[in-house]
């Protein structure tokens, strides 16, 4: 084994920037909010600094500890992912927030038990298909496996219901078996079931059908089903190429739900106009290429589809998001990764960049 | 070594590839909503975060044909809170209790309602108020400009006017009927708001300025509506009706030169009346039977047909029979033979359902149709009745037979009197119209409503020839108390038994009507009185006569309508050689001296009432009148001025300090002098005539007379 580099430092940079430039907008977005509710605008700031403070601080652990001593403790996490995400749906121990049980409260923090399977299950297929990719390019043998595992959790996460962290881990998953090397015509197939999956979820479910419906025409119910996305485009629409100046939205007093979480990146186009989206676009575009970088260059297969799995978490969080916040796609709650206020998400993508950035010191 | 074959590496590759356009795509998606749409969207965004606050514009005044203010608009503030905004709300609550002399913990529910707009209280009056709680600089307080309707003549002319609520949004009469344009246009305050409503940093703001009301001009005339409230008082206390109206029209143009009601309201307190009293103007809503009143349009329409002549002969037994009904005259025994002037002349009934007989149905109700009954007149005033009629097709000679009387039909008093006009105009049906001129705020005239003929209805001649016979019923007939000494009057009365619920005749229960016209030869005033079911005396004759008699009489007066009974008596011919003299202000001057002005103005006096101060004067003060006219003194009694009550300024000029004080003292003003005034009274601040409220100081200057400044 090769001795240690330093970690990759474009990344390591970018994480950091996004993480302040999440910050700085979290606070800007949530202070009208924070002030009426809580009386305390810097409720949700100090909440988040906090958290990034310890999701860096784990980065800063797991970026020491070196990626291959996990392997052997994955079945077992994925055994306690999947025991929590089964406790989650029970009433008592889940918390209900906005009609959906995807929150364990632990009295100090709630804790999101999905955040905690997309790890789980990244490196589970990582682990699963590196130990056996002389039989990636079977279907049953190569790539059934992973998909029924992947299956299970999804099941289990819709029924909280969140449609947006099933589609997002499904994708990752679905990312790595591609990188993996499985056959196109396989890959196809999946992606067809896949989809009709999805849209069988967005028939079987009301809200989810009149989302769906208020995404191709969000003006015609625009104080009801097509709030969120007239709101969010309004925001969008009212920044121009500087924006309004930050801290000066005018669409966070209340108009724009979900603020400084699922629709930050409309409160960034506000203040900061289209300069600001451009910055925070590149950063993640230097984000996915320093991923997927690390991972063409990683040490084994296992690391690279370890690398693989975690850029393409982030890649396909903000896709969906901004996808959603333009009006691109159908309204699904997903955090922008990095940036969005809330404890779980930021402190795992930050421990899933620790990974990449471990990684990335052991290659060539 | 390498972890990945060149497979995963190809595979990666692909992926990062996708990745990257997927975000690119997202950037150009951003690029159009900003760029493309931006300023839509922006706009669309600005409209959604904008609250409008309403403001009002200062409705418009009502004036009566000679520009006295019959209805103003005065400024009073509105309170209201913004609750959010309100740091202590107890402390607050219990400062503009006191103020406002209401009950703190009610203020208190208000001010911590969970909204961000409420009322604390609309349309204060009192400007002292007003100035305190702007001192005490209460933080969510805050007060908007707003205006209050003031009817500075109480109850004058109150059904016609109407009343407005709280939002001076017209309720009831003109101020209804006309509320579009005395409202104005409403402006409006635009803020931007958070989506809770409440005002946010850097809000964008914008005032839209509210329009003004337009003033209106009516064809009342106030001082002929004195005597219309006037004639209406005594009907109460002298037959305990129980409801009368008063209409006093001008038959050329069909202009409302009064209009009165009993029972009636106080505009400024209309919250104190019951519904049916406020919202009810008789003379336009009443719909009765009118009795002989109605033989009027019989005759008009048997005299145009020619189905009769004034000198065809009736004889009367006492009673008529109509397929086998017998229908009696009022008066027992009948009146034998008469000629139809004597029919008319003694409202003899089987006469007139001789003649309605003889019209047939047909043509009767071509007539009733043509005078403009069964259907509402159009008058600018809500909630006219449209009368009853029979259907032309249901018609039998019995029922025609009461037509021809006036029972059985129901009209409403205004279309009574407008038909009444038809024949005192020369058969010209003019439109009733109560609305004179629109006048923009800066007093701009904006329209003028003029007189509308809808019809002739009769000849000339016939209408001549009518009213020379109207004119004996007044001379010689039932209307003999209806007659006004030095004018020809001519009229109808009429008494009819009131129709029950169950469709026969209620004993007892009577209503009482005159409806005459003045001067016969030109008439200038038509005038119709009703009383509901007065006690006593129920006779038209009665109890309708004299009152017309009182409004005719007064307001030809006041209208300077000179007398003219003989054309060519020597007295006539005097008047024309003597001089004219103009008519002094009597008013608010004790008796005493008010005859003594008169006469030393050359004129006569008359006095009515009883008391030591003159109340009203007859023609009104500054007419030119022939001298020796004679003046009419309305007088009652001193003091008993209440707080607030109004008051007619006297001329104080001549007067020494001390009877300039106690002539004030007496109306309840105050004078105001400046220190070691001495002499006569020169000049007063408010002018002689000009009504004011008790109370109100009245500032005059003395000066020494000039004799003793002399040598």
């Amino acid at each position: 084994m090769a001795r240690k580099k330093a970690p990759d430092f474009i990344l390591f940079i970018v994480t950091l920037a996004l993480i302040t430039i999440g910050v700085v907008m979290v606070f800007s977005a949530s202070q009208v909010a924070a002030l009426q509710d809580f009386n305390d605008s810097y409720y949700f700031l100090k909440r988040q600094l906090l958290w990034a403070l310890i999701g860096i601080g784990a980065m800063l652990v797991i970026m020491r500890i070196d990626y291959w001593r996990y392997r052997e403790f994955i079945l077992p996490f994925l055994l306690v992912s999947f025991v929590l995400l089964v406790l989650v749906l029970v009433p008592g121990i889940g918390k209900v927030v906005n009609g959906a049980r995807r929150w364990i409260d632990l009295k100090f923090t709630s804790f999101q038990p999905s955040e905690l399977m997309k790890i789980a299950l990244i490196f589970y297929t990582a682990h699963g298909l590196a130990t056996k990719q002389q039989h990636v390019r079977s279907f049953t043998r190569g790539m059934l496996p992973f998909l029924l595992v992947m299956a299970a959790a999804c099941v289990l996460i819709l029924a909280q219901p969140d449609l947006g962290t099933a589609v997002s881990l499904a994708g990752t998953i679905y990312f790595m078996l591609l990188a993996a090397g499985a056959r196109w015509s396989h890959l196809a197939g999946v992606a067809g079931a896949g989809l009709a999956a999805v849209a069988a979820a967005i028939a079987a479910s009301d809200y989810r059908r009149e989302r769906f419906l208020a995404f191709l025409n969000p003006w015609k119910d625009p104080s009801d089903t097509g709030f969120h996305i007239i709101q969010s485009l309004y925001a969008l629409g009212s920044g121009g190429l500087f924006g309004v100046g930050l801290g000066r939205s005018h669409q966070k007093f209340l108009y724009l739900p979900e603020r400084h979480t699922d629709f930050i990146f409309a409160i960034i186009g506000e203040e900061l106009g289209f300069l600001g989206v451009m910055v925070v676009l590149a950063l993640f575009f230097l984000l996915i290429w320093r991923g997927y970088t690390i991972a063409l260059k990683a040490p084994d297969t296992f690391s690279s589809l370890l690398v693989v799995g975690f850029t393409s978490m982030i890649a396909i969080q903000v896709i969906i998001n901004v996808g959603v916040v333009t009006g691109s796609l159908p309204v699904t709650g997903i955090p922008l990764p990095l940036i969005s206020y809330g404890g779980t998400s930021l402190t795992f993508t930050l421990m899933g960049m620790g990974v990449i950035l471990n990684v990335s010191r052991h290659c060539r | 070594m390498l972890g990945s074959g060149i497979v995963m590496r190809r595979r990666i590759a692909t992926l990062f590839a996708v990745t990257a356009l997927a975000l690119f795509f997202l950037l150009g998606r951003v690029a159009y909503l900003q760029f493309v749409r931006g300023s839509e969207l922006q706009r669309r965004a600005l409209e959604n975060r904008m609250a409008d606050i309403r403001v009002d514009g200062k409705r418009g005044n009502i004036y009566d044909r000679n520009g006295q203010e019959l209805v103003r608009s005065v400024s009073a503030d509105t309170l209201y809170a913004v609750p959010v905004q309100i740091k202590n709300p107890r402390e607050t609550a219990e400062k503009l209790a006191a103020i406002l002399g209401r009950k703190a913990d009610d203020i208190y529910k208000i001010i911590t309602r969970p909204t961000n707009f409420e009322y604390i209280e609309k349309k204060i009056a009192d400007p002292e108020k007003v100035k305190k709680i702007r001192e005490l600089k209460l933080p969510g307080v805050y007060f908007q400009e707003d205006s209050r309707r003031v009817y500075p003549n109480d109850n004058l002319a109150s059904h016609v006017l109407g009343y407005v609520g709280i939002d001076n949004n017209g309720l009831a009469g003109i101020e209804s009927t006309m509320d579009k344009e005395l409202r104005g246009q409403p402006g409006w305050i635009v803020q931007e708001r958070d989506a809770r409503g409440r005002e946010m940093p850097q809000a964008l703001h914008k005032y839209i300025p509210p329009k003004d009301g337009n003033h209106l001009v009516l064809t009342i005339d106030a001082t002929i509506q004195h005597f219309v409230e006037r004639e209406l008082d005594r009907i109460m206390v002298e037959h305990r009706a129980k409801q009368a109206t008063i209409i006093v029209m001008d038959p050329k143009t069909g202009e409302i030169l009064a209009m009165g009601n009993r029972p009636d309201f106080n505009p400024n307190q209309w919250e104190k009346y019951p519904a049916e009293v406020r919202d009810r103007n008789l003379a336009v809503w009443l719909n009765y039977e009118p009795g002989s009143t109605f033989k009027v349009v019989t005759a008009a329409a048997a005299l145009e047909e020619g189905v009769v002549t004034p000198n065809d002969r009736f004889y009367d037994p006492g009673f008529i029979m109509v397929d086998g009904e017998r229908i009696n005259c009022w008066a027992a025994g009948g009146h034998g033979s008469q000629s139809f002037v004597e029919v008319v002349q003694n409202s003899c009934n089987p006469g007139f359902i001789t003649i309605g007989l003889k019209l047939g149905k047909e043509k009767f109700c071509r007539y009733l149709n043509a005078f403009g009954f069964g259907r509402p007149t159009g008058v600018e005033l809500p909630g006219e009745g449209t009368g009853i009629l029979y259907n032309e097709k249901e018609i039998t000679n019995v029922n025609l037979a009461t037509m021809s009387i006036g029972q059985s039909v129901s009209v409403t008093p205004i279309q009574l009197i407008t038909a009444v006009a038809a024949v005192a105009n020369d058969g010209r049906l003019m439109k009733p119209h109560i609305v004179k001129e629109i006048r923009s705020p800066d007093g701009k005239q904006v329209k003028k409503i003029k007189p509308e003929m809808v019809r002739q209805v009769i000849s000339r001649d016939t209408a001549r020839q009518l009213r020379g016979i109207l004119e004996k019923v007044v001379l010689y007939g039932s209307g003999k108390n209806a007659a006004v000494e030095g004018y020809r009057v001519g009229g109808k009365t009429g008494t009819a038994q009131k129709a029950g619920p169950n469709g026969g005749y209620m004993p007892g229960k009577y209503i009482a009507s005159f409806v005459g016209f003045v001067p016969v030869e030109d008439p200038r005033l038509v005038i119709l009185v009703v009383v509901d079911e007065p006690e006593g005396m129920y006779y038209g004759s009665q109890v309708a006569a004299p009152h017309f008699q009182a409004v005719a009489r007064d307001a030809l007066r006041y209208l300077g309508i000179p007398p003219k009974i003989d054309a060519n008596s020597k007295k006539d011919k005097e008047d024309k050689n003597t001089k004219k003299v103009t008519v002094p202000s009597l008013v608010n001057l004790p008796l005493t001296e008010a005859v003594h002005k008169v006469q030393a103005a050359g004129l006569r006096s008359r006095v009515e009432g009883a008391g030591e101060v003159v109340l009203e004067q007859l023609p009104k003060p500054g007419s030119v009148v022939p001298a020796e006219t004679e003046i009419i003194l309305y007088v009652g009694p001193w003091g008993e001025v209440k707080e607030g009550q109004e008051v007619t300024v006297p001329d104080l000029t001549g007067l020494t300090l001390q009877e300039a004080s106690e002539l004030l003292g007496m109306l309840g003003l105050r004078l105001e002098t400046e220190p070691g005034a001495t002499g006569y009274a020169v000049s007063q601040d408010v002018a002689p005539g000009t009504r004011v409220r008790a109370g109100t100081k009245v500032k005059v200057r003395f000066a020494p007379p000039l004799l003793e400044s002399g040598p």
